[in-house]
C-alpha cells in the first residue's frame, strides 16, 4: 500500500515520464502546443500562488511575464554569443528586481485597490514597451533565434523543436515542482494562513508585509521565467506579451482551472491552449466563448474545473465528502 | 499664447469626459465597494448605441437621453441578476465578474459593430466653432465641459442635500442598520449601480464625436479613469473632480511639452501620489 504522502511524488514522476515519451507519439504541431502549455502552466501556477494562496488579485502579472520575455530577446540581440542559460538567468534576475521594487509600492494596498494599481502599473510597462522603439521594437516586436545549448561535452541544436521541448519540460517542470514544494514549506503555509487571518498571524509574530513581498517577488520571477521561455519558444516577442491581455489570459487559465488547488491552473492552461487552438479554427470569436465560460465559472462554479473534479471524486466510494469550502478541501486533498 | 489657451481648453474638455467616466466609477466604488471593471465597457456600449441611433435618427439630443436610459436598464439587470449572486463570495469575486463582463462586452461589440474605428459626425450647433477670447474653438468641447459641471453639481446636490443622499451615505457606513430602519437597501444598491452605468453611457455618447469609437476605447479610458480615482482618492467625488482636471491638463500639456513622455506622465503622477499620500489626494485612510 502506498502511503498518502508519497502520492504527489508518484504523480510528479508519472507526469515527467509521460512528458518524456510524448515526442515519440505526437506530431510536431501538437508538440508545439504542448511546449506552449508547459510554459503557460508555470505562468498560471505562479499567478495562482498570488490569487489562490495569498488572496491577492493582480491585474499586472503580465508585466513580469513580458519583462522576462523582453529581457531574453533584448539580451540575445545585443550581447553576441550569449548562452541561453544566461539570457534566461538575466530575465529571472530582472523580474526579481522589478518584482521587489513594484511590490514595495503595490503591496501597501489590498483587495480592489491592489487590483487597480497592478493594472495601472502594467499599463505603464506596456506604454514603455510600446514607446521605447529602439530597445523593444515597439509595434514591430523583436525576432530572435534560439541559441544552441552548450553542455560542455556536446552541443544540443535548439532549432530542433523536440530538443527545445525537452529543455522546457525539464526547466519549467522543475520550476513548477519547486512551486509545489514552496507551498509545503513554512513560508508557503504562512502565506496561506495570512489569507485566512492576517491579524492573528501578526499577533503570532509574523511579519506579514515581508512575507507578502517575498511571495510577490517570487511569483514575479516565476512569471519572468515563463516569459523567457515564451520568447524562446516563439522566437519572437512583441508588446502583446506585456499587455493586459496577457494578464487576462492567465486569469482565465487560473480561474477556469480552479484557484482552490495547486494543479487547477495547470489544468486550466491545458484547457485554455487546447480550446484556443481548436476554437480559433472554428470561430474567430473564441475569446467570446472563453469569456462566457469565465463568467459562468464565476457565477456557478467559483472553484473552477478542479472543483468539479474534486466533487466527482468525493462521490466515489471510499471518499467522504467533507462539505468544506473548496480551498480548504483542496488543501487537504493535496497534502 | 493662444496655443497655450487652446491646449488648456483641450485639457478641460478631456477632464470633463474623464470626470463623467470616473464619477460613476467612484460612486459605485464608494457606495457598494465594487470596483466595476465593466464600467468602461458600458461607456463603450454607450458610444456604440449612440452611433447606431445617430445613424438611424440623426438626432444627437435623442442619443443623450436614450443611451443612458438603455445603460441604466442594463446596469440594473447586471446588478440584480449577476452581481448580487456573487456578493456572498466577497469583493474579489464581484471584481472578477465585472472583469468577465467587460471582456464579453468588448467581444460582443467587435462581433456586432466590427473591429474597426467608426466616425461619429454631429451636425447642428454643436458641430460648429465659436470665437472665444480671440481664438476659434469647437463648441462641442465646451459642451463636454459644461455637461461635466452639470452632472457633477447634480450629483453633489443629491448626495449632500437630499434625503436620498442621506440614505445612500448611511447605507455605505452600515447597510444592515439602514435596512433595519425600513429602507430597501438592495434596491438602493441596484439604483446606484444602474445610475453608475447610465453615467458611463452618457460619457460614452459624449465621447463618441470627440474620440473615435472603436473596440479599444474602453480599455483606453479605463486606465485613465482608474488613475483618476487613485489620484483623487477612492470613492471621493471631490477628489474625482480635482484629479480629472489634473490629468486632463497633464495629458493635454504633456503632448505639447514632452510628446515622447506623454503616455508615461500620467503614471508618474500616480506613482508620485502613491508615494506621498497612498490614499489619494482626497481619500480617507483605508
Amino acid at each position: 500500500m502506498i502511503s498518502q504522502k508519497k502520492v504527489p511524488y508518484l504523480v510528479i514522476a508519472a507526469l515527467f515520464a509521460i512528458g518524456i515519451v510524448m515526442p515519440f507519439f505526437i506530431k510536431k504541431y501538437h508538440l508545439n502546443m504542448l511546449t506552449e502549455i508547459i510554459l503557460f502552466a508555470l505562468y498560471a501556477v505562479s499567478y495562482n500562488l498570488l490569487l489562490g494562496y495569498a488572496g491577492l488579485l493582480s491585474f499586472g502579472h503580465a508585466m513580469f511575464f513580458g519583462m522576462g520575455a523582453f529581457t531574453v530577446a533584448v539580451s540575445l540581440i545585443h550581447i553576441p554569443g550569449l548562452s541561453m542559460w544566461n539570457a534566461v538567468l538575466m530575465a529571472v534576475m530582472m523580474t526579481t528586481v522589478v518584482g521587489f521594487i513594484t511590490g514595495g509600492f503595490l503591496l501597501r494596498h489590498k483587495g480592489a485597490y491592489f487590483a487597480l494599481l497592478t493594472l495601472a502599473f502594467n499599463s505603464l510597462f506596456y506604454a514603455v514597451a510600446t514607446k521605447w522603439h529602439k530597445i523593444t521594437g515597439g509595434d514591430d516586436g523583436l525576432s530572435i533565434t534560439r541559441p544552441d545549448l552548450n553542455l560542455g561535452f556536446t552541443t544540443v541544436k535548439m532549432a530542433d523543436l523536440t530538443n527545445f521541448y525537452y529543455v522546457t519540460l525539464l526547466v519549467i517542470g522543475a520550476a513548477i515542482v519547486f512551486c509545489w514544494y514552496f507551498t509545503k514549506t513554512a513560508m508557503g503555509q504562512t502565506v496561506l494562513l495570512m489569507r485566512e487571518n492576517e491579524e492573528r498571524m501578526k499577533f503570532l509574530g509574523y511579519n506579514t508585509n515581508i512575507s507578502r513581498l517575498i511571495l510577490f517577488t517570487f511569483t514575479g520571477a516565476l512569471a519572468g521565467l515563463a516569459g523567457a521561455f515564451y520568447t524562446l519558444h516563439f522566437q519572437f516577442v512583441s508588446q502583446s506579451a506585456i499587455s493586459v491581455d496577457m494578464t487576462t489570459t492567465v486569469l482565465l487559465m487560473t480561474f477556469v482551472g480552479g484557484t482552490g488547488t495547486f494543479w487547477g491552473p495547470i489544468l486550466g492552461a491545458f484547457v485554455y491552449i487546447i480550446l484556443q487552438n481548436y476554437l480559433s479554427d472554428i470561430t474567430d470569436r473564441w475569446p467570446l466563448v472563453m469569456g462566457l465560460i469565465f463568467v459562468v465559472m464565476v457565477l456557478v462554479i467559483p472553484g473552477g474545473l478542479s472543483q468539479i473534479i474534486l466533487s466527482i471524486r468525493s462521490l466515489l466510494p471510499g471518499k467522504r465528502n467533507t462539505g468544506k469550502p473548496i480551498a480548504a478541501a483542496a488543501e487537504e486533498s493535496s497534502s | 499664447m493662444s496655443e497655450v489657451a487652446v491646449f488648456f481648453l483641450h485639457g478641460l474638455a478631456y477632464a470633463g469626459l474623464l470626470f463623467l467616466v470616473s464619477a460613476g466609477l467612484t460612486l459605485v466604488f464608494g457606495m457598494m465597494n465594487v470596483l466595476n471593471f465593466a464600467h468602461a465597457a458600458m461607456y463603450m456600449l454607450g458610444a456604440y448605441f449612440s452611433f447606431t441611433l445617430l445613424h438611424v435618427t440623426g438626432q444627437f439630443w435623442l442619443c443623450l437621453i436614450v443611451c443612458p436610459l438603455l445603460l441604466f436598464i442594463i446596469g440594473a439587470l447586471v446588478e440584480r441578476f449577476l452581481l448580487r449572486r456573487v456578493h456572498i463570495y466577497g469583493h474579489l469575486h464581484e471584481l472578477l465578474l465585472t472583469f468577465g463582463l467587460a471582456y464579453i462586452i468588448t467581444e460582443l461589440v467587435k462581433l456586432i459593430w466590427g473591429n474597426y474605428p467608426l466616425a461619429v459626425n454631429i451636425g447642428g450647433f454643436l458641430g460648429t466653432t465659436v470665437q472665444l477670447f480671440g481664438i476659434i474653438y469647437p463648441v462641442y468641447r465646451i459642451f463636454i465641459f459644461v455637461c461635466a459641471i452639470v452632472v457633477g453639481t447634480a450629483m453633489a446636490l443629491v448626495l449632500f442635500q437630499t434625503r436620498l443622499g442621506i440614505i445612500l451615505r448611511a447605507a455605505v457606513n452600515d447597510s444592515e442598520m439602514v435596512n433595519a430602519l425600513g429602507f430597501n437597501v438592495p434596491l438602493v444598491f441596484t439604483g446606484v449601480f444602474a445610475f453608475g452605468a447610465a453615467l458611463s453611457g452618457l460619457a460614452g455618447v459624449i465621447a463618441g464625436p470627440l474620440l473615435t469609437t472603436y473596440p479599444g476605447m474602453a480599455h483606453e479610458i479605463l486606465i485613465d479613469a482608474f488613475v483618476v480615482i487613485v489620484v483623487g482618492g477612492f470613492g471621493s467625488l471631490g477628489g474625482a473632480v480635482v484629479a480629472s482636471l489634473l490629468i486632463g491638463e497633464l495629458q493635454s500639456f504633456g503632448v505639447l511639452l514632452f510628446p515622447k513622455l506623454s503616455l508615461a506622465l500620467v503614471y508618474m503622477l500616480m506613482a508620485a501620489v502613491l508615494i506621498i499620500k497612498p490614499s489619494g489626494l482626497f481619500g480617507e485612510k483605508q
